[in-house]
Order: C-alpha cells, then structure tokens, then sequence
C-alpha cells in the first residue's frame, strides 16, 4: 500500500530525524572553531552585501567577538546550536491533507492559483476532475518503479525546465499509483506567491542557496541522507537549476541525490542495506511558462546570469492563470516519463530490486562499498567519484528518453531552414534574423514531417522518445499544433503566420524550443558541455 | 576474495611477467593468469583459468590492446563491485577512440579502475632495477592501493587522479615514437630532434586535454617522461618503423623491421581524424600519419613540419 510511505507519518518523526541529523553533524566536525569561523565570515559577508540583515548581521558580528574566548567546549555548543537551527529550518512539512487534495484533484487547484488566497476549503469547490484526468501524461517504467517504491528508496532524478515541475511531478507520481516523494525546493519557492502553499505543506524542505558556509551544507547532506536511509523517496532535481536553454542537462553534479550512495553504505554497515534505486525521469512541455524569462538569462553574457531568478513568470499571476489554462485545454501538453532505474553504481535493476552490471551479471550493490579489506565502509572520496558516474547515467537516460512534441520539431525544423539559408551556424547571427528571413509554409511542414521521420528511427534504435501528438500526423498538422500552443503563451508568437510565409516572431524563443533536440544530432547544438576548467591554460 | 595483498595478473606476456615480478616483490601473494603455466616469475602462481584472477582484490589486465576488450569480456563475469582492476594496456580502441578503462568498464561490475604508465620498462622492472611509474585512477583506493602493492626502493609509483590524460599519454607516447624514430633516422641534428620532441609533448598535451585529461599529465612521468624513455631504447619498435619511414623504406618494410605489432600505427590515422574533427591543432601526428600512409618524401615532411604556423 503506498500510503504506508513513510512520508505520511513524517511529521510525527520529524523531530526524531532534525535531532539525528544534528547529532550525526556534531559528531563528525572536529575543529569546531574553523566551522563556526566559516560560518561566521560567510554570514557577516552575505549580510553586510544585502544591507538588510541588521539584526542578523549584529548577532554574527556578536558572534565573532566572543569566539575567540570560548572554550573548545563553549564552541562544539555554539556549532551544535546552529546546527540544530538550520535543521529546523530545512525540515519541511507534510499535510496528508493538502496532499490527497493536491494530487488527486491537481489541475483545478492549479486552476485555482489564479487567486492564490484560496483556502483549502474553497479549492474543494472547484473540483472537477475528471474532464482534466488525461491532460498530463505520465509513462515510462511505472511498473517497476512501484515495486521498487516497495523494496527500497525510491531517488526521482527529472530533468528542470519549470517551477511547475516539482507540483507536476507530485501529480505524475499519484497518477502512475507512486506514493509522492519529499523534495529540496529552493527557499525562494517558498516565498513565491504561487507555490508557497504547495511547498509548505507537500513535504519539501527548504534549501537555502544564499547560505554557503560549510556547516549548512553539511545539514543539508545528512538531512537528506538521513530521509533517504530511513525509507523516504526522494525528488531532487539534479541539474540544480531550472535549464536556462531549454535544452536536456547534459552534465550533472547530482548534488543532493548524492547522498543515496551514503544512505545505502551506512545502512549496509548496519547489517540491513536501505536499498536506494535512482529512477531518471524528463518532463516535456508543449510550451514552457518561464521560457522568456530563462532563455533571456541564458543568452547573457558570461558571468551575468542569475542563479536564482525570483521575479519571473511563475510569480505572475495572470500568467500562470492563462498558462494553466491553455495547457489543460490540450492532450499531452505535459509529459512525465520515468527512465529506467539505477542502482547508485549506475547498474540496471530489475523488478525484485537485484542489479545487473551492463553485460547482464547480476551483482550484488553491497560489493561496491566494500573497501580493499572487504569491510563495508562509508568514503567520501570514492562516493563523490560513484556519484559523479551516476551522474552520467543519468544524463545518457534524459537523452533516451527525451519526448519530442510538435514545439520542438517545428522550431528545429525553423531553426534548420534557417541556417541552410542565411549560411551560418552562429547563434548570434541567427539571433538577429527577425522579419528579414521568410520560409514558406509548405516547406516547413514538409521540413517538420521530414525531421518526424528521422526521429522515429533514432527511436527505434532507442535514443529519443517521440512524442503521440506528432507521431501519426502531418507536417500540416504538426507545424497548426506548434503555432496554436505558442498562440498567446509568449509575449511576441514563436513563428509568425502571414499568407502562407512565415518569419522568426522571437527568435531566442524559437532557439529555447529547438534546444530540446540539440543533444541528438538533428539540430543546432551551441550547448554542448565545456569541460572542466585545468588548472593551467591550454598548451599553444 | 583473500587478503588485502593478494594481487592477481592477467596475461602472460614480458610486461604482465614484470608486474608480477615486482608485486612479488614487495611480498604481495601473486597469481599470473597465462595460457603457459611453466616457469613462473619467482615467488608467483601460474594459472591458466581467469576465473582465479577473482580471488585477488586488486587484477592488473596485462594484455595487448587488441584484446583488452574481450579478455575484459571473460574476465567480467568473475568480478564484482569490490574488485580493483587497473590495466597497463598501451591504446585507444575503436574509431571514437575510447580509453581502455571505457571499454573495459562496459564489459564488467568493476567501477573501481585504474591503469598504469610512465617510463618504466618491462626488462628493469622485471629484474628489480630502480625504476619509476603512475598509477592513474579517480578512486583514491586503487592508487593505494596499487602503491601499496607495488611501490618500494626499487619501484616509485606516482599516483595521479587524471586516468583518462594517462591513457591518453600512453597511447600518444608510442604515435609520437614514430615521430621522434624519423627525426633520428632523417640524421637531424640534436637541437631539431630536441625541438620536435619537446613541440611532440605539447601537441600530445592538446590532444589529450581535448580528450579530457590535464595537460600536466602529459608533461611529466606518464607523457614526457615516457617518451624519452621511448627515445632512449633504439630498438623500440615505433623508433625503428619511424627511422625506416624517414630512410625511404616502405610502410610494410618498416613494419617488418621493426618486428612486433605497433599499435600505433594503426592508431595515427585515426587520430588525425580526430583532431581534424576536434579542431585540435596536431601537425607533427598529422604530418606522420600522412607520410606513412602517403609515402611523402622525407624532405617534404621536415618541410612541412618547418611551415606549420605557429600558434601563439
């Protein structure tokens, strides 16, 4: 039964968990003088740029003052004390309630965001559910997916493009019969008219990018593993931030989610391994609400992006409104699709939870955290460097399963005419084009069909998912769906229409939606990953 | 799987026959995986059944290039997720130009790998002469690992987290070989062959960095270092198919001089398509592998290399 999840019950455990974490982040620092200085500097410093922080800023200043007088004993307790409040203040909520209602009923209370006061009470009035069932599509390994949801933690790692996605991937985990999963949000969400009432009570916990010092970082990373190891699934979106270009993450650090291969050697040590399968998931959308405002940030020069964007289109109202409403008036506008699932070694898993390494040996998860005595031990440094291939799985699975909807084709398919006529592959010369280029839309829609084609034998070897709304239908028909979905969602329309001509309306929009397809080969890639920095130039 | 000193070695050849030698060394329990059980290095077990090497924590894949991928296939099934496996293979594999470890890293459970390299030769460590090699892998276990087994007064291992620029220096050590045998057997001066070997190392340097590995790999023990090794051995295979080349002889004529099978020489081609598709800029692997497939006069070659722009 997948109300039997551990989640249903967290806040009853919840104190339990903040004091094992803080009892495990005290028990592992050493130099409690270096972690309070590091917090300490790290604060006064964020503070004193903020110009805000008056009280906050006199109590580190406060701080400072006294630490170099404290006793190593005075200071072990100034640590556990912050420590304790920073995992409070991560540790999120979950209302069994507001789920049941958020899930089941997701599209009209999403509906119902246009007035953001809505108490819960009024939100059961506007249900109508059922009309709204199949507007979000959810496929993939559901089947085992569920079953592994019972012989283990469940680590959902989907790719970012929204902050809709954490609200529509709880909805796809209720659909496909999943328990739901707890989840970091940014703290900015929580503060975001729209979403605040969902990410306070649907079990996030907050995660505040701001704070940099070592010992949040450090709560954080046992707070999650300690979810984890404790049988809660988990949602992390690995990519860290929503993609700015529209296009699939193609590096990953996997942050958080890192800490399932903790979670699973400290368990193992134990004597009962908490097995932690990670299933890849991507969510396509037909049109994506915050594009302006990402793809924007993206085409900055270096240095000037945001990390974290609080005023965009998701803060709207009114845009949210007339955006939740144009896609509940499609099929398939939004898809969540479940990847295969890995082990924390990047091995297939089967229905019974057993892993298989990539020629089909089965293989037992617990070896890997064996050192070179064969004990079972936890380290860091062999971790990070498990985590980091897992990481790659995980990028080569949103690629396999990457669902191409008409917005897509069409814009590569634009994309691809255009570059044949002006003769470039410059991104900022391509950006420049506007009205001056025209293509005709018989070309168009035989380009989009063309491109279909192409893309259902990459499917069939595996490497890209095609989307049903584009499967079967014309060029005509693909190029009317693409044009009706970007209608009214952006700003300027994507493509513009005039007799039977068309030109580039936005042409950064048109290079976000074409991202989608950039790692496949079939269209303009300006994203491929840069490598590492080296610690040195690149020899002449 | 038996104690932390247990170390077996796959393949049977001078080099795999060295590394068990220099595990015995230092008191490691050896098991050599060989087709021949007779005459095994002293203080090390022959076995012919790979599925032996399993009992060993620590496998060392001994074998040439050619086979790496299909020894690794056998071996795979024996093998978990706490086995080592670190190879000693000198190559790339395939038209991609995968590393060792990639391929091998497809055919098993093993995450945990490494590979071996530097100037070490097979008849020092053989016979315990003083002699220095890297150990390249991203887990901090394997180097230990590896260090612990093998390093001693007589061998120093250096540990390096860049595996892939390692793999990529061996490999690029025995195409530059080439180079180097022609800049000898073309009778240039000192100053010319010094020049081309030390312009060799640093476009062995871009090439690898564009492959993903540090540059400053290439400039010590594993890149550098090897090279001049490979300079110093007038018999070496590569320096006597390149001086062949240099003195007018066909590829085949070369190829028959120098003996044994050079991988390299079927790596450089594909190796300047790669950095012809890669945009890496490699004149001295592209000048070769053109006169080796070409047969272009060696006046012609040295003129080549003299016009190459020079980047700055």
């Amino acid at each position: 039964m997948r109300d039997n999840a551990p989640i249903f019950s967290f806040n009853e455990a919840r104190k339990d968990i903040v004091r094992e974490v803080v009892q495990r982040v005290a028990e592992r620092i050493d130099d409690p003088l270096s972690v309070l200085s590091d917090a300490i500097y790290n604060e006064v410093r964020r503070h004193t740029a903020s110009k805000s922080g008056g009280d906050a800023l006199a109590r580190w200043r406060s701080l400072a003052r006294c630490v170099p007088t404290m006793s190593r004993d005075e200071l072990s307790g100034e640590v556990t004390k912050l420590a304790e409040e920073h995992a409070w203040d991560v540790a999120g909520n979950f209302d069994p309630r507001v789920y049941s209602l958020a899930t089941k009923l997701m599209p009209p209370v999403l509906g119902a965001l246009i007035a953001p006061l809505t108490t819960v009470t009024s939100i059961r009035r506007l249900v109508d559910a059922a009309a709204l069932a199949d507007r979000i599509t959810v496929e993939g390994h559901i089947a085992r997916v569920r079953k592994l949801t019972q012989l283990g933690t469940v680590v959902y790692v989907p790719t970012h493009l929204s902050n809709m996605d954490s609200i529509v991937f709880g909805y796809a985990l209720d659909r496909a019969g999943l328990p739901p999963a707890t989840y970091g949000a940014g703290k900015n969400l929580f503060t975001n008219p729209v979403l605040s009432f969902f990410m306070h009570n649907l079990g996030a916990y907050k995660v505040d990018r701001r704070l940099r010092h070592g010992l949040y970082k450090e709560v954080l990373k046992t707070y999650s593993c300690v979810l984890i190891e404790r049988g809660y699934h988990s949602l992390f979106f690995p990519g860290g931030t929503r993609s700015r270009s529209g296009g699939v993450e193609r590096r990953l650090k996997l942050g958080l989610a890192g800490t399932g291969t903790q979670a699973f050697a400290r368990t193992a040590i134990e004597g009962s391994p908490q097995l932690v399968f990670f299933v890849p998931a991507t969510i396509s959308y037909l049109v994506t609400l915050e594009a302006e405002t990402l793809i924007e940030d993206f085409l900055q020069d270096a240095g000037k992006h945001r990390y974290i964007i609080e005023d965009d289109e998701s803060s709207r109202i009114e845009k949210v409104a007339s955006f939740v409403s144009k896609l509940l008036k499609r099929d398939g506008g939004v898809i969540v699709r479940f990847g295969e699932p890995l082990d924390p070694f990047g091995n297939q898993v089967d229905d019974q939870g057993n892993s298989f390494d990539n020629r089909g040996h089965k293989v037992d998860p617990t070896s890997y955290v064996r050192d070179r005595n064969g004990e079972i031990r936890v380290d860091a440094d062999r971790d990070a460097q498990y985590t980091r291939e897992l990481g790659e799985a995980v990028c080569k699975s949103f690629l396999r399963n990457t669902v191409i909807l008409a917005t897509h084709l069409v814009a590569a398919a634009m994309m691809n005419r255009l570059r044949a006529a002006i003769g470039t592959s410059d991104i900022f010369t391509l950006l420049r084009v506007r009205q001056r280029e025209t293509v005709s839309l018989r070309d168009l829609e035989h380009d989009a069909a063309t491109l279909r084609d192409a893309l259902i034998v990459m499917e069939k070897r595996g490497e890209i998912v095609v989307g049903e709304g584009i499967r079967h239908a014309s060029g005509t028909a693909i190029v009317d769906e693409a044009l009706r979905a970007w209608s009214g969602t952006h700003t300027t329309p994507v493509i513009e229409s005039q007799n039977g001509e068309l030109s580039v309306g936005d042409a950064p929009l048109l290079f976000y939606y074409q991202n989608r397809l950039a790692g496949h080969g079939v269209a303009l890639d300006v994203l491929v990953p840069k490598r590492e920095p080296s610690s040195r130039g690149v020899p002449s | 799987m038996s104690e932390t000193r247990s170390v077996a070695v796959v393949g049977g050849g001078l080099w795999g026959r060295a590394l068990a030698s220099a595990a015995a060394r230092t008191g490691c329990d050896v098991l050599l995986i060989s087709r021949r059980t007779e005459d095994p290095p002293p203080k090390v077990r022959a076995a012919t059944a790979i599925a032996e090497a399993a009992r060993a924590r620590l496998v060392l894949l001994a074998v040439p290039s050619a086979h790496a991928t299909s020894v690794a296939a056998e071996l795979g099934p024996h093998l978990d997720g706490g086995h080592f496996l670190v190879h000693g293979v000198r190559g790339l594999i395939g038209d991609d130009l995968r590393t060792i470890s990639e391929a091998v890293r497809d055919e098993m459970p093993v995450r945990r790998l490494g590979a071996l390299g530097g100037p070490v030769l097979a008849t020092e460590l053989a016979d315990g002469s003083p002699s220095m090699m890297v150990v390249g892998s991203r887990y901090r276990e394997v180097r230990e690992v590896v260090i612990d087994a093998f390093g001693s007064n007589a061998l120093r291992v250096y540990p390096t987290a860049d595996l892939i620029g390692l793999e990529w220096a061996s490999a690029l050590t025995g195409c530059m070989a080439i180079a180097i045998g022609y800049a000898l057997g073309a009778g240039l001066g000192p100053g010319l062959v010094a020049a081309f070997t030390t312009r060799a190392v640093h476009e062995a340097a871009r090439v690898a960095y564009a492959a993903g590995g540090e540059h400053a790999t290439l400039l010590d023990l594993a890149g550098l270092g090897d090279l001049l090794a490979a300079a110093g051995q007038r018999d070496r295979p590569e320096i006597v198919l390149g001086r062949c080349l240099a003195e007018g002889k066909s590829l085949d004529e070369a190829r028959t001089a120098a003996g044994e099978r050079t991988e390299a020489v079927a790596l450089l081609p594909k190796l300047r398509d790669w950095t012809h598709a890669k945009k890496v800029a490699a004149p001295i692997l592209s000048t070769i592998a053109s006169s080796m497939l070409e047969g272009r006069p060696r006046d012609r070659l040295i003129h080549d290399l003299m016009v190459t722009p020079i980047l700055s």
